[in-house]
């Protein structure tokens, strides 16, 4: 049970579909990282702590990155880089430490999971947790499984509730809310989310809205429009064309 | 050939603009909503074009998107001045359709007046930092100037180095006060007007010539 929501304690394999959405149980959003190895749920003396600690949030935000749309991704790009970079910098390590196999898993948990977890704390949780799968029997199921959580595209009905936004992670930000956009339960949240990563328009509720003029002089992104739910359309500078004005 | 026309067309135009000294300004008419700027917009466009620019109206956030009047030419003292005007949406930082209730107005309609007003927001802060050559700072002069949108704004554009004129909008209101305006930014010239009644007209025209000719 690599995943383990820290709100109900609901376990989840690695890779699970599931948690993109929220714990289907409790609704929770934050899961702690289990390696094979560290199943025990007390913290350990040492090393076990500081791993649970660190991995946590990473698992997050992973889930966070792989469910928004466009308008989260616009503020992620200092983020990235610091994926890109803690990428390799991790993929190195773990060439020392493990197997090829190994290295595989764990550059693809920080690429996918990491956005601003401190880069030396997180790299070396990873290599432990590296050693771990080394080692165990599980290796290849979570490759597996690791796999299809990067590449596929969660279907519907392995959701427990009905959230547009996480069926179609990749979409751009010009897409509609659908029709009854603001009748979904995950609209709260949604408006929260948003809200704590786009200051400059602050959703009050419907039809109310609070406005950081700093923070909107200062971006270079374009809101075009807003949407009844909560979403945004920006124009970014990358398609500003000379003839733009 | 589409292409071809089109590099041509691009290249043409920045060319004109580096060479070219007389290329019009473009200046925003900024403010709170409800201050005049419309009017204002809509008396200089008319003064000098003829047509109007958008829509005036005694409810907040009427004008919901940046709109433009290019190529006015101002005549002040045997000299043309040409600006680009853009009428600006009204700048804050609350929008809420319980507001517009108070106008008889659905709430549906009330909720979209203030989407497309925040977008308007938006749109305007955007003008300010890319497109903007000069500020007209339209304020209501019967409404109390310091406020954080004012002083922000007035900071901001002052930061861009932008040349700003002041208005203190709405003299033919008893309750106006030019003072409490000129106070408020001691910086600046303001000068007073009612771009309703088109009174001291003749004085900004001049300023703006002396401001953005």
């Amino acid at each position: 049970m690599p995943h383990q929501c820290t709100s109900c304690g609901r376990t989840f394999a690695d890779g699970s579909k599931e948690m993109l959405s929220g714990c289907p149980d409790c609704g929770g959003n934050k899961f702690q990282f289990k390696p094979p190895g560290a199943t025990d749920p007390d913290p350990e003396p040492g090393s076990g702590s500081s791993d649970r600690d660190a991995t946590a949030p990473a698992e997050t935000e992973g889930q966070t990155a792989s469910r928004d749309d466009a308008e989260p991704r616009t503020r992620s790009n200092s983020a990235r880089r610091t994926a890109d970079a803690t990428t390799d910098a991790t993929t190195d390590a773990t060439t020392d430490a493990t197997t090829d196999a190994t290295t595989d898993t764990t550059t693809s948990v920080t690429t996918d999971a990491e956005t601003d977890a401190a880069a030396s704390g997180a790299e070396a949780d990873r290599v432990e947790a590296g050693d771990d799968a080394a080692t165990g029997p599980e290796v290849d199921a979570e490759d597996r499984a690791q796999a299809s959580a990067r590449s596929d595209v969660v279907s519907p009905d392995e959701l427990p509730d009905t959230d547009g936004t996480s069926s179609r992670p990749e979409t751009g930000g010009d897409d509609g809310g659908g029709p009854h956009a603001d009748e979904r339960p995950g609209l709260d949240s949604l408006r929260e989310e948003l809200n704590d990563q786009f200051e400059s328009i602050r959703i009050v509720g419907q039809g109310e809205y609070e406005l950081n003029l700093m923070e909107l002089y200062d971006r270079q992104e374009y809101i075009i429009s807003l949407r009844e739910d909560g979403r945004y359309v920006i124009e970014m500078p990358g398609d500003w064309g000379p003839d733009d004005e | 050939m589409g292409l071809l026309t089109n590099l041509r067309d691009s290249v043409s135009r920045v060319t004109d603009r580096l060479f070219t000294d007389s290329e019009p300004k473009r200046i925003g008419i900024y403010g709170p909503p409800n201050a005049g700027k419309t009017t204002l917009a809509n008396r200089i466009a008319r003064d000098w074009t003829g047509d109007a620019v958008g829509p005036e109206s005694h409810i907040p956030h009427e004008t919901r998107r940046a709109r433009r009047k290019e190529g006015v030419e101002i005549e002040r003292n045997g000299r043309k001045v040409t600006i680009d005007i853009v009428d600006t949406p009204g700048v804050t930082t609350k929008v809420d359709y319980k507001e517009f209730l108070d106008h008889e107005m659905e709430k549906d309609d009330a909720v979209r007046r203030s989407r497309e007003a925040t977008e308007g927001v938006a749109e305007a802060m955007h003008w300010l930092r890319e497109d903007v050559d000069g500020v007209i700072y339209v304020l209501d002069s019967t409404t109390d100037p310091f406020t954080q949108v004012n002083t922000m704004l007035i900071g901001i554009i002052e930061s861009q180095d932008l040349p700003v004129l002041i208005l203190a909008n709405k003299t033919d209101l008893p309750e106006s006060n030019v003072q409490r305006v000129a106070n408020a930014f001691p910086q600046h010239e303001t000068i007073p007007l009612s771009a309703l009644e088109g009174e001291n007209m003749d004085e900004v025209y001049d300023k703006i010539a002396e401001y953005f000719g």
